[in-house]
This record gives C-alpha cells, structure tokens and sequence, in this order.
C-alpha cells in the first residue's frame, strides 16, 4: 500500500504520492470532516484521474473529501494553498498549532496575521483555528474561557442535566406499533392470524408515539451579554450533547450557526472555535437584522412545525424595532414555539421597556428571565410548559 | 498515475452524454459523477430548492440506460415502507385457502410470507433489479435520524433484511444520489459515506444553455433577457428565489402570452406571467410596475 515516508524520498512519484495522502490532514486540521481512511481514497482517486490536469484532480477530490457546503466552499482556496507552491508556504507557516503558547498571548487583541496571500478569503475559517486563541477582539469581556471555569461547573452541570431531563420528556406525536391503540395494524394483524389459521382474533394495532422536538437556540453575545453568554453558551453545549435534535447559534452583528464547535468534545478547541467565530464583530447589536438574516438563510431550512425556538438576549437593539418585530413574527409562523429568554428581566425594578422588548413581545409565546442558575431553575418549569 | 488527459475527455463526454439527456451540467459536477461510478459510492447533492439536484439523477439514469427508482423522503418515513410491505390482501385471501390444508402452521406460515406476497418498495426494489438502477433518495433530510441510520446501513453493506424471508443481497449495486435541501443537518457518518457536491443557482451563461436547451422555442434574444431577468431577480431580497423550474415555467408563461421581448414597455404584461416565476405573496408585493420596469430595462 502507499504509505507516506516520514522524510520526503527524491523519487517524484512517490513524493507526489506522500503529498497527495497528505491533503486529508491538511483538510482535517481546518476543520474538514475527513476521517483516517481518506488518504488511501485520496491516492486511489488520483491513479484513476490522473494528476497531470490540476482541475480535474480538484474536482475529483472536492467531490471526495467535502462533506457539507462550507467546506464545499473554501476547498477551492485550500487545494491552491496545498498543491500550489507560492501560497503553500505561507500557509503551511501558521500551521503549528500551538494552542498552549497562544493562549498565553491573549492581551495580542487587535493583532493581524500577516502574510496569507490568497487564500483569506476562501479559507479563514481554518487559518483562523489556529489564530483564533490570540485574536480576541470585540468579545475581549465575553470570556468563553469561563465555560470551564471549576467552581460553577458542577451547579451548571446538574442544572443542564436536569433540564435536558425534562426536555427528553416533551416530545409530539408519530405513530407506532402498541399493543392498543387507534389505528389497525395490518401488518402486525396478519402476522398474529397465521397461527389462528387466519382469523385475525388478536388484533395489532397502531398508536401515536411522542417525537422530542427540535430546539433551536439564538444567544446574544454582544457586549450588553457578556456576563450572560457564557452560562448560555454553556447551556446550549450541555443541551447539544444530551439531545439530538439541538441547533445553536449567536448573534451579534451578525448570527453564526456553533453547533459545531459546541459539540467539539475537545473544550479548548470548541473555545477557540467559538472565538474565532465571534471575533471581528463590532459595532451595536442588530438583533432584528441577526433575526431577519437567520430567517432568511436557515430558518426554512431548520425551523419547521415541530421546532421550538429559543431567543436569549437582552433586548438592547440598535436598529429598527419594527425589523425585529417582523423577523419575529416571521419567525413565529415558521416555529411550533417562540421563547425569549431575558437575564435583565430578574433584576429588581426592570421592566422590559426598551424599544426592541416592546417590538418582541407580541409575538413571543413566553417572555421568562434568564439571569442566573437560581432563576433559570425558577423559570425552566414555565419554559418547558411552554414548548409542550 | 497518468491519464489526466483521458479523463478530461471523459468528463467533457459525459457533460455532453448529460446534455443529450437535458441536463447541463458543470465540468466539475461530471467529474463528481464519474468518480462516484468509479468508487461505487452514493452522490450527495446539495443546493437550494430549484437548482435541478433531483435532474441530475433523471439524466444520469438517462445516460446509463438505467431505471429511475425514486424514494422520496418525508417527515415520519419508517424504513418499512421505503423497504418492502406485504400484500396483505392476498395474504389473508392465502391464509382462507388454506384453511382446510393439511399443512402444518409452520408451512402455511412460511407459504404466506413468501415472495410471492411481497411488495417491493424503492429500497428493495432497487437492490434487487438484474442491472443497476439508479436509486434516487430525495430530500433525504425530510426523514428523520433514524430512517438516516437505516439508509446508511444499506448503503454501506447493499444487503436487508427481511425477518421473514431472510436477507436479501444485492444483485447488483445501484447508483445512489441523495439530495438534500438541508432542513436539517445530516449526519456525519452520511456525509462521510459519499461523496458530495453544492451545486449553486447556475450563471447566466448555463441558465441561458438551459433555457435553450428545454424551451428551444426562446431561443435567441428572448432566451437572453428573459435569463437576464431571472438572474436580477435573483439578486433581490426574496423569501423564494426562483429556480431554474420557474425559469422554465416563466419562459413557457411568456411565449404563451405571444410577448417577445422584455423590455419595460411591456411591464404590464410581464407582471400578468409573473407568478410562474415569483410565488409567494410577501415577494410579489415586492415587484411592483416600476420595479419590473426596471429590472426589464436592464434586460
């Protein structure tokens, strides 16, 4: 079989060959799904393309080795980076993930990385996974990095739990087989009735079975939040790993779907990819614009009938209300369910009166405070009530 | 490792074998396909509503001389009725004449829940057809995760299994595209399985090869405005953008209503065709008189 030599050997083929088995790691440390067998799919797709005709090999291995329309979209600059020579380099540079020392420089905040000729536009999702921990720019006082913070992990564990617990116990119907029911099982029926030489004495039947729905989870990370956001983010990772069906993003100035980086079972990765992906945003928050964004892009893509949505944020707007109304409202015809969490609506005295709460609230079937693990705990019965 | 320039070469046959068959296709998506017909491994097809991912497999069944078996996807799909279903009429019709048989319960049973009485669904169906088939799975993401885990087993082993019959293995291996629109995310294990492509709204220069290639009789100046058009609308702040089925429609829409050309004279009577290309009440709000005239006056 083709094995990569540790040191590159003179003769062309095989150097080509242990460049090509190399791609899949390249692809895999920027954040491609591409998993250990690849390399020998890789050298097996190039014998049988060729490798003469660069667009075709591309092609060929774009087909292989992408998996979703992200990676669809920056293969593209990463095999220029890869098999051509000029932005190799520079590319390979930053490539010694260094997650320790890096993280040591955080005070670097506005720092710019130099010096990745073209290939930022395609690929700064993977160049910056491993800038990501140096560069902290407008999220300097949401610190995700408390998402592991000892003393409170195990308060927040066993409230996640907890809640996730019940969220298990909420589920809409679909039909299965039962021993009794509405509907007539025939399948079930005829199968008993061989042994009563076809007479169906014992009947099969149907009933309707509970199907969890699907969450979604939109959390605020602006500034106003930052005290919030990383118990929040740390609720939406504890939910995306007890349940199935849990989609999360946050919003800014813009809304990022982090599913992805919430599930990374490595917690200083899913930190630096919740960084990166954060990062750069400045400016107020548009929750209306984030809303108006998500619904055009994902909403009808992931929101459906069965699918409760949750917005955590504050409120504080700075464009136009009637846009966060009517994304709202949008929202709200597309959703089973609209739950706003607020953490400012447990403070003493507050009242939602800013002008986006107003917007919101008509269309939000719960508006509950989310201010802590105490008032969360408190407010977690009449959210899961509403999402029923 | 040669015969780079051969492939090309196929790459542009099977683009034009494509065509032939009504789809035009992009270089790299016929390269995607010969390699998904080289590995044996599903195509996964990814892409807005409208930009022709269910065609791909119609043309490619076309091409191979292959039998579409089509599955479509929906909410509460259960693997059953994707795999096979019995006949349950004849089945109880059997089990009355079989009454006064001497056979034993055993047999009967065995008799009852032969092939004879079995439906074939699209699953099975395609896995048990003498030549290969191309299988279309689509709007995989409508079904939900555990009919996934079930495709994904038939998709790695080519094999089911019947608790009545047994297993059934495949007599030769189909040809799998799925698609997807993406109302919710795949799986990893999925994805990984096969091989993938994105295929975006198609350029200017592939809508226009389209429309001429499926309504011929738009052929010519009309064609390029009328794609002209299609592409502006595109690029406006839409609930639904247009695919390239509406395009068609909307062309079929025109040279119905006699107009020959799109120019913002005619706004009035482009507004009459435009729900074959606009359908939802919040986008044609949108196009008002002047709004057309507009974009027509670009055209």
């Amino acid at each position: 079989m083709l094995i990569v030599a540790p040191s590159p050997p003179a003769d062309p083929q095989a150097l080509l060959r242990s460049r090509l088995a190399g791609f899949p790691g390249f692809l895999r440390a920027n954040g491609y799904g591409v998993g250990g067998g690849d390399s020998a799919l890789v050298l097996e797709a190039a014998q049988r393309v060729g490798v003469i005709d660069p667009q075709v090999l591309r092609w060929s291995l774009k087909a292989l080795l992408c998996g979703r329309s992200d990676e669809w979209r920056r293969f593209d600059a990463l095999f220029d980076a890869y098999f051509l020579p000029p932005n190799r380099k520079a590319f390979v540079e930053g490539f010694s993930p260094m997650p320790e020392a890096a993280r040591g420089r955080a005070e670097g905040e506005h720092e710019t990385v130099p010096g990745q000729p073209g290939v930022e536009g395609g690929a700064d999702d993977g160049e910056d996974a491993r800038h990501g921990a140096s560069r902290e720019e407008s999220l300097a006082s949401t610190d995700f990095s408390q998402l592991d913070r000892g003393e409170h992990i195990r308060d927040i564990e066993a409230l996640m739990r907890r809640f996730a617990r019940r969220l298990r116990h909420l589920r809409l119907r679909r039909e299965a087989r039962s021993a009794r029911g509405l509907r007539l099982d025939l399948r079930g029926t005829i199968r008993r009735s061989v042994s009563t030489g076809g007479t169906p004495l014992r009947l099969s039947w149907r009933e309707r079975r509970r199907v969890r729905p699907r969450l979604v989870l939109l959390l605020d990370v602006s500034r106003s939040m930052s005290q919030y956001s990383f118990f929040f983010l740390r609720l939406a990772r504890a939910l995306s790993a007890e349940l199935a069906d849990v989609h999360s993003f946050i919003f800014h100035t813009r809304i990022t779907a982090v599913g992805g980086a919430l599930r990374d079972p490595d917690a200083r990765r899913s930190h630096e990819r919740l960084h990166l992906l954060a990062e750069g945003w400045a400016g107020g928050t548009r929750i209306g614009e984030c809303l108006r964004e998500f619904n055009r892009g994902t909403a009808p893509r992931l929101v459906h009938s069965r699918t409760a949505v949750i917005v955590v944020s504050d409120g504080y707007d700075t464009g136009e209300p009637e846009v966060l109304g009517d994304a709202l409202a949008a929202l709200r015809r597309r959703a089973r369910r609209l739950v706003w969490l607020n953490p400012l609506l447990g403070q003493p005295g507050f009242t939602p009166e800013s002008r986006g709460m107003q917007a919101a609230l008509p269309h939000l079937d719960l508006l509950a405070p989310g201010r802590d693990l105490a008032g969360l705990e408190r407010a977690l019965p009449r959210v899961i009530e509403a999402l029923r | 490792m040669s015969g780079a320039l051969q492939r090309m070469a196929e790459v542009d046959g099977l683009r034009s074998r494509l065509h032939e068959a009504g789809y035009v296709a992009d270089r790299d998506l016929a390269a995607a396909i010969l390699l998904m017909l080289d590995l044996g491994r599903p195509l996964l097809l990814e892409g807005d509503a409208g930009v022709g991912k269910t065609e791909v497999a119609k043309a490619l069944g076309a091409t191979q001389g292959a039998k579409l078996i089509r599955l479509q996807c929906y909410e509460g799909l259960d693997a059953h009725s994707a795999m096979y279903e019995w006949n349950y009429q004849r089945q109880l019709l059997a089990i009355k004449m079989l009454e006064n048989d001497g056979r034993s319960v055993a047999q009967k049973e065995q008799d009852i829940f032969s092939e004879r009485y079995l439906l074939k669904r699209p699953l099975l169906e395609a896995i048990s057809g003498e030549k290969a088939p191309v299988l279309l799975i689509d709007e995989v993401d409508r079904a939900d995760e555990a009919f996934e885990a079930y495709l994904l087993e038939l998709l790695s082993d080519f094999q089911m299994s019947i608790p009545e019959l047994g297993t059934v293995r495949a007599v030769s291996r189909p040809m799998v595209v799925v698609t997807s629109n993406g109302t919710r995310e795949l799986s990893d294990a999925l994805r990984r399985r096969c091989l993938y492509q994105y295929i975006e709204y198609p350029s200017f220069e592939k809508e226009l090869a389209i429309v001429e290639l499926k309504a011929p009789r738009a052929a010519g100046e009309l064609a390029r405005q009328l794609v002209a058009f299609v592409q502006e609308v595109r690029r406006m702040e839409l609930r639904k953008k247009p695919g390239v089925a509406e395009t068609l429609d909307w062309a079929a829409a025109l040279l119905r209503l006699g107009i020959s050309t799109i120019d913002d004279g005619g706004a009035e009577r482009i507004l009459e065709t435009l729900s074959a290309l606009v359908k939802t009440r919040e986008d044609r709000a949108g196009f008002t008189r002047e709004v057309v005239a507009r974009i027509a006056a670009g055209c």
